[in-house]
């Protein structure tokens, strides 16, 4: 009996038992009495109710491979209007030098038609012939330019170790891209072994950008602890706890691609600026009799405004050109230069604005979400949503009360099962306990990781209880391979071999279940580390244990001649 | 029960040449093929799949209304099917638009309580099918090089994963043939099949190569061992079953949990198939290997 005492001076079981007390301090399970049980365990949306949206990222990207010259005709014959002669291109010479294009046409130019290509300096020449010089000058410049106008959207050149990558933030498939790049000699790049550059998607920091600002956006409404996170390549995940869809929806869905246009013609409108020129926004405030919610141009913004307001005449005739605010393509604001900004903006470019929204406290409401809107709005690209999820808080109450009940009588279940096989309560106890003191490291990892449990992780924990108990069986069995304990050294040997058979069948699970962990399945990622984490729990920490604590009691009853019943 | 199912497998083994061992398995696993085979064609898919791989909304609501009353009541929408399990009843809606999805949402929730939605976008639901069988064949390629690293020797291995591979063959016709869709819980399922199945397999060629003693008694002490370990697994999956899908009958605040009951289904269904691939296809195999005159008995004293 004194080897029973010793059990408790054994490293492996003092470290067993610290680990299992302190899993329960973490999990730190209470009961009040009215409120009920309560614990440090987070749980999941399906277990505590919310909703949950998963979006999509628009985009392409691509190489591109180029022929400056033709490029330059087809950028700038729709412009002008008529065909070009290039005289002189040195676009595709080496080195960083100041790189320029000279062409003549027949048609008269003007520089600010062409501007977006470089800087632009117009000669008349004899003969109706007009020159043309394009400097500080690009290939990739002129891509972008191109790009950005045909699908009117962002062009972020990138380059990488491959060479320039073109982001193309909006959707578009392969052949419209490769259709517009045939428009202007050009052609999506092809790799060595043939297959195309062109990829569906956007870059990862795109990708974390995107997740970044959605994050900064909820949490400036006051919504703490929302996680969005990336899921997979071009995905974003973002659980709402407690929050119903149709809101979890409006929430998600305002921060969008902001954009300034100006109304030029009867009910046409022209673009002035994106969200990312917006550097800036106060706090709505109360003057002049109106709410205002003011904001702030960076450089490029601020001269852009300046000049289409000229060339649209809206300075000199405000009420007639309209500045309109959109979000998604929805216009959410739209309002006259002042008489002050129209006269100002003849002198140079204004910086600093603010949009007036009226009197009344509608107005402060729309001053306060316009404010929002102008600070986060800013997605760089277009999303959709491609998936979607709610569950009421009282269903996933129901959900909680069953998961636990399953577990107990899984438990329960397999408690019976291997009593009937071996029939001795010195084998049921330490095989039960220590499946169960599995399952609460398990939670006790859980709860300190701030891992939340949700359905797919309860079915986790109830496998792990499932391939816990094979692997007790396995010791056991190779213990008792004679029908009774073996000598001490031989025991240890059948240990270590139990052990190899242990070691391969974990080796096993914890692979199968990897691409789980690693890929966008979402809520399956829950089910998979829970049972990974499980196994490791089981071959590190609680079997090896288990294997000194059976060899003690069967050996006090081998002493007391208790055979084998099989 | 074990014990039973034990001596019964163990005579038969026993009684058996490995020829007539592994006709079973193999005739098994080939109807299982066809089965997959046939859906294959006639459908395009060897298994049904689900909304999540299909894109689509799921709405599951508590009501005493009966699903003809529903599918009524939603068909302006692209309602597909309706039906009761126990006190709820859980509608099937195909691809809509953002607009209508966003109208049917605010529908439900006003009328019905205990609400639950699940929408997958069709462009979502084909990449998810693509990873899904990226997991699948990544899983079971890792499990493999695992065995063979294990045993480092062809035939051994060779019948493990064999095995594996029947197993989930079989469990994944069987998913076919009861109608049960391939779902992002049943897919979990297969996945832990893979591994999950090959320790009952892995504990048997163990014992049988590197152990000294005659083979047919390592067999059989070796399927005692294993027979308990899938036994208790099974029990514990048979409970997860019948809480998770029949609870409601008995205690009505209880509820249908379909992730669960979906995943213990198909587990239970590749555990009876794994029962029969490891001691008569892996055993047959492994019998037969370690029997083999050039060995002279090395694994047989």
């Amino acid at each position: 009996m004194s080897d029973r005492k010793g059990l408790f001076k054994n490293p492996r079981v003092i470290i067993f038992i610290l680990i299992l007390l302190g899993s329960i301090v973490a999990i730190h399970p209470g009961y009040t009495p009215g409120e009920g049980t309560t614990s440090n365990l987070n749980f999941g949306l399906d277990l505590e109710g919310g909703s949950w949206l998963q979006i999509k990222l628009e985009g392409a990207l691509a190489q591109i491979d180029a022929d400056s010259g033709k490029l330059v005709s087809g950028i700038v014959e729709p412009i002008i209007g008529a065909p070009i002669e290039i005289t002189k291109n040195d676009l595709d010479v080496g080195g960083s030098a100041d790189k320029s294009i000279t062409f003549t046409t027949s048609a008269s130019v003007s520089a600010s038609q062409l501007e977006s290509l470089g800087t632009v300096s117009v000669d008349k020449l004899s003969g109706n012939k007009t020159q043309v010089i394009i400097s500080s000058a690009s290939k990739e410049a002129l891509i972008q330019a191109y790009l950005s106008k045909a699908l009117d959207a962002e062009i972020v050149p990138m380059s990488t170790q491959d060479g320039m990558v073109y982001e193309i933030r909006t959707a578009v498939t392969e052949e419209q891209l490769e259709t517009l790049l045939e428009k202007v000699g050009c052609s999506i790049h092809k790799n060595e072994d043939g297959t195309s550059t062109y990829k569906e998607g956007v870059s990862s920091e795109t990708r974390d950008l995107t997740r970044d600002i959605l994050n900064d956006k909820l949490n400036s409404m006051g919504l703490k602890d929302i996680p969005v996170r990336t899921v997979g390549e071009d995905y974003i995940l973002i659980d709402f706890a407690g929050i119903d869809l149709a809101t979890a929806k409006e929430i998600a869905e305002k921060p969008g691609k902001f954009e300034i246009r100006i109304q030029t013609t009867g009910n046409e409108t022209e673009h002035v600026l994106y969200g990312d020129s917006i550097v800036g926004v106060g706090i709505p405030s109360f003057h002049d009799e109106q709410w205002h919610t003011p904001f702030t141009l960076n450089e490029e913004g601020a001269r852009t405004l300046q000049k289409i307001a000229l060339e649209t005449g809206a300075i000199d005739n405000p009420d007639a050109h309209y500045l309109n605010m959109y979000l998604d393509e929805v216009k959410i604001y739209g309002a006259p230069l002042s008489l002050s900004a129209a006269s100002k903006l003849r002198e140079g470019p204004i910086y600093s604005w603010e949009a007036s929204t009226g009197t009344d406290e509608a107005a402060k409401t729309e001053a306060t979400a316009l404010q929002v809107h102008l600070r986060a709005g800013a997605l760089p690209v277009n999303v959709v949503l491609v998936g979607s999820g709610h569950v009421d808080a009282g269903l996933g109450a129901q959900f909680k009360t069953a998961a636990l009940v399953t577990g107990l009588i899984s438990l329960l279940a397999v408690a019976v099962v291997v009593f009937f096989r071996y029939r001795r309560p010195e084998i049921l106890i330490p095989m039960v306990g220590t499946s169960t003191s599995e399952v609460i490291m398990l939670l006790g990892v859980a709860s300190l990781i701030g891992w939340q449990l949700d359905l797919a992780s309860i079915a986790g924990i109830i496998a792990a209880i499932g391939t816990g108990i094979d692997h007790l069986v396995i010791i056991t069995d190779e213990v008792l391979y004679e029908g009774k304990l073996p000598p001490t050294k031989v025991f240890k040997s059948r240990i270590a071999k139990a052990f190899i058979i242990i070691l391969g069948a974990a080796s096993t699970n914890i692979i199968a279940l990897s691409p789980l962990v690693v890929m966008g399945f979402g809520s399956l990622r829950g089910f998979a580390i829970t049972t990974i984490i499980g196994v490791l729990i089981g071959v590190i920490i609680a079997r090896p244990v288990y294997g000194i604590v059976i060899k003690e009691l069967l050996h006090t009853d081998e002493s007391e001649n208790v055979g084998m019943t099989e | 029960m074990a014990t039973g199912l034990t001596e019964l497998l163990d005579n038969f083994v026993k009684n058996h040449d490995n020829r007539q061992l592994l006709a079973l398995p193999l005739a098994v696993l080939a109807v299982a093929l066809v089965v997959l085979l046939v859906s294959f064609v006639s459908s395009g898919s060897p298994v049904i799949l689900g909304m999540e791989f299909q894109g689509g909304t799921q709405i599951s609501v508590e009501t005493t209304d009966s699903p003809a009353v529903l599918e009524k009541m939603y068909s302006s929408y692209p309602i597909t099917d309706a039906r009761q399990t126990g006190s709820r009843v859980i509608m099937q809606f195909g691809v809509m638009g953002d607009e209508q999805q966003r109208q049917l949402e605010k529908d439900v929730m006003s009328r019905y309580s205990n609400v639950e939605i699940r929408q997958v976008g069709p462009i979502y639901g084909r990449d998810l099918q693509v990873q899904a069988l990226q997991a699948l064949v990544i899983s079971f390629i890792g499990m493999a090089i695992v065995v063979f690293l294990l045993f480092r020797s062809l035939v051994p291995s060779g019948a493990v994963i064999l095995s594996a591979f029947s197993d989930i063959v079989i469990a994944t016709a069987f998913m076919r043939v009861a109608g049960i869709e391939l779902s992002l819980g049943t897919l979990a399922a297969l996945l832990m099949l893979i591994g999950y199945s090959v320790d009952s397999d892995i504990l048997l060629t163990n014992r049988v190569i590197k152990r000294r003693g005659a083979v047919e008694e390592k067999v059989s002490r070796a399927m005692h061992t294993g027979i308990t370990m899938t036994t208790t697994t099974l029990a514990a999956l048979a409970v997860m079953y019948v809480v998770s899908t029949f609870s409601y009958l008995v205690i009505p605040s209880f509820t249908q949990i379909t992730l669960l009951s979906q995943i213990s289904i198909v587990l239970i269904a590749g555990l009876f198939a794994d029962i029969m691939n490891t001691w008569l296809l892996n055993t047959g195999i492994l019998r037969w290997y370690v029997m083999k005159p050039e060995f002279r008995g090395r694994y047989n004293r």
